[in-house]
């Protein structure tokens, strides 16, 4: 069920040998289903392997079936979807919940959603990478179909009629002209069963024709409370008692020390309390202090007033030169980093080659800059810890905040609000443990909240890059092998490394920070080399940052493409469509990447179409596209994008005029969501693409808050036209992809418009300008 | 001979001083017992208090809200502080044994009851133009005022400028006592707002600037002058706000505290229109505003319009069509335009404009500085709208590349020096 | 020292320190925890509630300053959360992570009492302080188009969420 085992079982763009029967891939193979009473109604639930003799009245009552997600039906008719995946903004809730509903065939003003807690018992809990629906689905469909069966045997038994007879439809039972609610058939029936893993397979799923929530427009269940104020996010948590932190972030990330704390100036501030050290055993926040005071304000002034000595770290003084300098000795040394995929043939093809381009890509640092900046509540309540935060990834902080608390995984709890914005700074949860330190100091409740600059300082941002491109090019000028070094600070490296697969020269690679590499086009021998920029990895926590690799890999190699193409002397879309050939290892495989290129080629072609590709176009205006498949080979979300572009020429200013996304994601279960998450990717990289990008300067961001760190505003939007491909195909990934190709269509727009290639993002007008005296 | 020159130095010396104590010293007036309130008509109680609004008495005479015209109020000039007096009627303390002549020599002659020569940053020079009906109302609201006994804080002047008797000697230069003296040419309600303006309402003390002896330079009449660190903007035509004050416009600022055309009321003026001027009827406004229209030879209503609508399309046909600005610019985006935006044909005075704000174009950027700081409170600016402060959200040197950015593309007015010392030193 | 005010209707007292952000009086002393905290600085829009109906950003608004003020939060736009533009919000279902949607909403009441028919050019400079970090802009742009138009054929007009006249 793991999402990251599904690296180490099938690491982008090559299969290794890393075992197909894993423990994980044979408990999900194994899962079974059951339907057990709770309290007055049924809980429907996968459970464990190895719990399939258990009564289903006593899995549910101690809770020990499987997590993802299980639904209750009450005797009211109200069916409850628990929800672990984090919501923040994508409405993953109504996405999920509208896969079991469809096959359940619940009437959906019945349904609502609960986020659970983060019980270690419901096992591994993370929500990013744009999985959720893609790795839920089929799961989801069958436990809503078991339902169904489930509902329909009981309602002809009270109905006296035989189950055939029946047929479920908006939470009823209909047999000719009578019918039973579920409400009553919970209410009045017993519907405990179980379906061991192989019952579960054959459940009858329904035919894609006969869906009736999935595909068709819906309204996101948590978007009301989000415009009345009511919903709660992490910032919103309160308990009594609690005392307010803020915390001293010391010069460094790592490293730092701190010599002395004079707090004799903040006493004067009326509610401060006192400054204290944090002693953290698992290193994530070494050399922090924290501000106490009765209220948020009064920490908040007191911390102005606080004079602290720290001893900085090594990388005091850092800077981003620094980093993208190191980038290029580390691509410059041949034995640094993995190699992903076998590279046969890619020497004697560039040896061999009539021609050869070779070009090199920087992307600056990206900060996340989410809205809510974050924040924790951290307490201890009957020997168990609450943590009151809006969290991505579950899983991985709560080992981090056991050991920083001293107490077993089981004594921690994680409490799930909304997030004020994900975009995978909350995948990193580094946040909370300095709250829990501060609270089991002082013994008592602490809120511990970042300020926005502080959030800045501390943030894990998205690494600056380096790659160089390198292509070659036979007789007859046609692509004949690749070239692919890609560097950058790597976030599972730092993070997660047990999820780190291994290249084909057994280095281990973090498959995020290079994903996007392993492209559909056939280019003949194909060398992608992934090297970790550990300067980047000591200077800052390299973060998970909407689409993560994908969006650095992609700005390389989709501008590199273009230039390819200008230099064979083809049309940039003709070039990318005759790469794109369905066959070898770009044909695609059942069932998520079924098509292969071909499917890519569609979504350019369409793209083509929509756009207007090749059209007159007014002075300094031009046309760029780029297309990629997303994130991961095995989950390829085909996406292509058209942006059109103003340049002035004298000033250097780019506007970004009109962006056309095509986007083929399969079955689209959400259809309004999925065209949100669309329009928000591709703003986003369009975003970074010239209104953001910050820099190291003496091993921090130079950038603090909203008055220098700028992402697009209203103002900025351009005209959007944005297309589905229509697909009964597995549905896939949607809240990154888009983020993927607006960064280079805008760049190759600007070629288009001006001639000039610009090869930095974020692209400035002085670049601009710079690019246009060359 | 060096003997004789000082001889004759002494002599002529010694004749001087004698020529101007003669001059200088002015008599006690009798005191007498405090006033009977009941003396006076609830009419001229009325009255008088419309013009103790037009003169706006009470900001200056008072320190604490619940004791009004208590006095106390610290008034930092080039030579030291003063502090307003206590014009209650309480005896001790106040003017409660002040005569009405008693009162009307202060008024009009710059001289308290015990004969002593009052410091000019009380506007004699002015009161000297009211008549005698005006000075008898004014007496009957101020002596039927509730008395409060306090004394105000000793001055805190420099030598010599502490010597009251030297006042004398500044009134001969500087001070032409004799009442407002009707303009023929003029229609009666310009009459009646030029009185207003030059009289009670003492406009010239803070809008002319002043010598180096602290006297309106009358060379430069309503050319506008800093005071209180508040610059107070020229009146007459050298104000170089796009549409000009006419009378719609000077009428709608001193009713409301804001007009389209220039912005709102903050500092000293805001307390001029909500202390003062509320009292005032809409008459002696609409008075003012045909004076201050004609002093200020402002255009007509509909070129105002015009001029008005016109700076506004041309500072938004000159903005940044591109999503990549410079530091003010972008500050402005961000920060200010969601309330200061407006569309060329109908400023809203609740969206003051800054291409049409006499903060913008004024010839120095102190009010703006302090606005962008501090912000402008709910009693300040049109009634109930406020604006924050951004002093503690920008740096200096982000005021100062905002203010820059709003100079140089929102007037065409000369840049400011030392933009971002200025922030520094109006910093609290 | 005590600050009075009326705040969705109700007249409220808090004993704060008077330089205390309007933003945390309204969140941790009155718990309206509606209004969002994103930047402190006024530059982005997350804090905007209305005083005396005017749009402003409450985390630079010391609490003191709106002494006597009339104060809606997004909690008091409307009884029942259904102000043209609550319900436009959810017919184009704008909000995705949904935490600058209160500023945003909040900044568009007070901007269609100025423009109640906004242009684009009204829409991006009235709400150019907003910032939507979802990027979900073209949603934002469309309800404010949709709730003004609402607001314009019901005669339902903003005097409802206590704006002061504008002249």
């Amino acid at each position: 069920m793991s999402k990251f085992y599904r690296y180490l079982n099938q690491p982008e763009g090559v299969k290794t040998k890393a075992d197909q029967d894993s423990d994980e891939g044979m408990r999900v193979s194994r899962r079974g289903f059951l339907i057990g009473a709770a309290g007055a109604g049924f809980t429907l639930a996968f459970f464990r392997a190895g719990l399939s003799f258990a009564q289903p009245e006593d899995v549910v009552k101690d809770g020990t079936f499987e997590p993802t997600i299980w639904y209750q039906i009450e005797p009211d008719g109200r069916i409850i979807v628990n929800i672990a995946e984090a919501e923040m903004g994508q409405h993953v809730g109504t996405a999920l919940a509208r896969i079991v509903a469809d096959e359940l065939e619940a009437d959906w003003s019945m349904v609502e959603l609960n986020h659970v807690d983060s019980d270690p018992k419901w096992g591994l809990m993370v929500t990013g990478g744009s999985w959720s629906v893609w790795e839920n689905f089929t799961p989801l469909s069958q436990a809503g179909a078991a339902g169904r069966i489930a509902l329909i045997e009981e309602g002809a038994r009270l109905l006296g009629v035989s189950p055939d007879q029946c047929e479920a439809r908006n939470s009823q039972i209909i047999a000719g002209d009578q019918s039973i609610s579920y409400g009553d058939i919970v209410s009045r029936g017993d519907l405990s069963r179980t379906y061991t893993a192989d019952d579960l397979k054959k459940m009858p799923i329904k035919p894609a024709t006969q869906r009736r929530l999935i595909g068709r427009e819906s309204r996101a269940l948590d978007i009301p409370d989000k415009t009345d104020g009511a919903s709660r996010y992490g910032l919103d948590a309160k308990v009594d008692g609690m005392v307010y932190g803020r915390p001293l972030i010391p010069p460094t990330r790592y490293g730092a020390t701190i010599n002395n704390i004079d707090d004799s100036a903040a006493k004067s501030i009326k509610g401060y309390q006192q400054t204290i050290v944090l002693e953290d055993p698992t290193d994530t926040v070494p050399g922090w202090a924290v501000v106490i005071a009765d209220s948020f304000h009064a920490a908040n002034k007191a911390a102005e007033k606080v004079k602290v000595d720290w001893a900085a770290g090594d990388t005091a003084d850092v800077s981003e030169q620094d980093i993208l300098d190191h980038g290029v000795k580390l691509i410059e040394s041949s034995d640094k980093g993995s190699i992903m995929f076998p590279d046969d043939g890619v020497d004697e093809a560039f040896n061999d080659a009539a021609d050869i381009i070779e070009q090199d890509y920087i992307t600056h640092t990206v900060l996340h800059v989410q809205m809510e900046p974050v924040n924790a509540l951290a307490y201890e309540k009957e020997g168990v810890w609450e943590i009151h935060t809006g969290n991505q990834w579950q899983s991985l902080i709560i080992p981090v905040l056991a050991k920083a608390l001293g107490v077993k995984e089981d004594k921690v709890v994680m409490r799930t609000y909304m997030l004020g914005g994900g975009f995978g700074r909350r995948l990193n949860g580094d946040y909370a443990v300095p709250a829990a330190l501060a609270s089991k100091k002082l013994g008592k409740p602490v809120k511990l909240v970042f300020t926005r600059e502080d959030d800045t300082r501390f943030d894990s941002p998205r690494s600056a890059s380096y790659q160089r491109m390198r292509m070659a090019f036979d007789n007859n000028g046609k692509p004949s092998g690749m070239e692919h070094h890609a560097t950058a600070g790597w976030p599972t490296e730092v993070m997660a490394p047990f999820f780190m697969p291994k290249g084909a020269n057994d280095e281990p690679y973090d498959p995020f920070s290079i994903q996007g590499a392993a492209h559909w086009y056939t280019v003949g021998p194909h060398r992608v080399r992934a090297i970790s920029n550990d300067l980047a990895n000591a200077t800052f926590r390299p973060g998970w940052l909407r689409s993560v690799g994908s969006g650095w890999i992609n700005f390389a190699l989709e501008s590199f493409m273009d230039e390819a193409a200008r230099h064979a002397n083809k049309d940039p879309i003709e070039f990318r469509l005759e790469l794109l050939k369905t066959e070898g290892k770009n044909a695609g495989e059942a069932p998520n990447s079924v098509g292969g290129a071909s499917r890519q080629a569609n979504v350019l072609r369409r793209v083509r179409e929509l756009s207007g590709w090749g059209q007159d176009l007014p002075k300094d205006t031009g046309l760029g596209v780029a297309t990629s498949y997303g994130q991961e080979r095995n989950m390829p979300t085909w996406t292509a994008c058209v942006a059109r572009v103003h340049v002035n020429r004298d000033t250097g200013h780019v506007k970004l005029e009109k962006l056309t996304l095509v986007t083929d994601a399969g079955t689209v279960v959400h259809p309004d969501g999925a065209r949100a998450q669309v329009e928000g990717a591709a703003l986003w990289g369009a975003s970074m693409a010239l209104h953001e990008g910050s820099r190291y300067e003496k091993g921090e961001p130079v950038d603090r808050n909203l008055d220098t760190y700028t992402p697009m505003r209203i103002r900025d939007v351009p005209e959007m036209e944005l297309e589905f491909i229509d697909s009964t195909e597995v549905p896939v990934g949607l809240g990154e992809p888009a983020t993927t190709v607006t960064g280079p269509a805008i760049a190759n727009a600007i070629h288009a418009a001006i001639g000039v290639r610009i090869r930095e993002i974020p692209i400035t007008p002085e670049a601009v300008r710079k690019a246009l005296n060359a | 001979m060096f003997k004789k020159i000082l001889g004759g130095l002494l002599a002529f010396g010694a004749l001087a001083l004698g020529i101007f104590l003669l001059i200088a010293w002015e008599s006690s007036i009798d005191p007498i017992n405090t006033a009977n309130p009941g003396a006076f008509s609830d009419e001229q109680i009325r009255r008088g208090e419309v013009l103790a609004g037009l003169g706006n008495c009470e900001t200056c005479h008072t320190t604490d809200a619940n004791k009004p015209f208590a006095g106390g109020r610290a008034m930092p000039t080039p030579f030291g502080t003063l502090y307003s007096t206590n014009i209650t009627p309480d005896p001790k303390t106040g003017i409660g044994q002040w005569s009405e002549s008693a009162f009307s020599r202060a008024m009009r002659e710059g001289v308290s009851r015990s004969g002593s020569h009052l410091f000019p940053a009380f506007p004699y020079t002015h009161f000297t133009k009211l008549p005698d009906d005006d000075i008898s109302d004014l007496y009957a609201y101020l002596m039927s005022r509730q008395a409060i006994q306090a004394e105000p804080p000793e001055n805190t002047l420099e030598f010599p400028f502490n010597i009251r008797l030297l006042l004398a000697g500044w009134k001969l230069l500087f001070f032409d006592e004799g009442r407002y003296e009707t303009v023929s040419s003029k229609s009666d309600e310009w009459n009646r707002g030029a009185y207003i303006a030059e009289g009670p309402g003492h406009c010239s003390a803070c809008h002319t600037p002043r010598n180096a002896l602290g006297a309106e330079d009358t060379g430069k009449a309503w050319e506008g002058a800093i005071i209180n660190n508040w610059y107070a903007p020229a009146l007459n035509a050298s104000n170089p706000t796009p549409a000009g004050w006419t009378e719609t416009e000077a009428y709608q600022y001193l009713r409301n505290g804001g007009s389209p055309f220039h912005g709102v009321a903050v500092g000293s003026m805001a307390d001029v229109v909500h202390d003062g001027l509320k009292r005032a009827p809409d008459s002696d406004l609409k008075a003012l505003a045909v004076w201050l229209s004609d002093l200020a030879q402002a255009p007509g209503e509909q070129q105002a319009s015009e001029r008005s609508a016109s700076a506004i399309r041309t500072v938004q046909n000159t903005q940044n069509p591109s999503t990549v600005m410079d530091e003010g610019e972008r500050l402005f985006t961000y920060a200010c335009a969601a309330c200061h935006y407006n569309e060329p044909e109908t400023p809203n005075t609740l969206r003051p404009d800054m291409a049409l704000n006499s903060a913008i174009s004024a010839p120095t950027p102190v009010n703006l500085i302090r606005v962008t700081l501090n912000g402008v409170s709910l009693k300040e600016g049109i009634a109930e709208a406020m604006m924050p402060g951004f002093g503690e959200a920008l740096s200096d040197r982000q005021i100062a590349s905002l203010l820059a950015y709003l100079r140089a593309t929102h007037t065409d007015q000369p840049a400011w020096a030392n933009l971002e010392q200025q922030v520094r030193d109006q910093r609290p | 020292m005590a600050t009075e005010f009326e705040l969705n209707g109700q007249p409220v007292t808090v004993d704060i320190e008077n330089d205390t952000p309007l933003l945390w009086a309204l969140r941790d002393d009155l718990d309206l925890t509606g209004t969002k905290y994103g930047c402190g600085i006024g530059m982005c829009g997350a804090c905007t509630v209305l005083v005396n109906g005017r749009a402003t950003r409450s985390c630079i608004t010391p609490v003191a300053a709106v002494s006597g003020a009339t104060i809606t939060t997004i909690e008091g736009l409307h009884p029942d959360g259904q102000h043209p533009l609550q319900k436009a919000w959810i017919e184009t279902q704008t909000p995705q992570c949904g935490y600058c949607q209160s500023g945003q909403i909040m900044q568009a009441a007070a901007m269609l009492k100025d423009f109640p028919n906004p242009t684009d050019e009204q829409i991006n400079n009235a709400m150019g302080g907003n910032l939507c970090r979802c990027m979900a802009y073209v949603r934002i742009r469309k309800a404010i188009k949709m709730a003004a138009k609402e607001m314009n054929t019901s005669g339902n007009t903003a005097q409802e969420t206590g704006a002061a006249a504008n002249e």
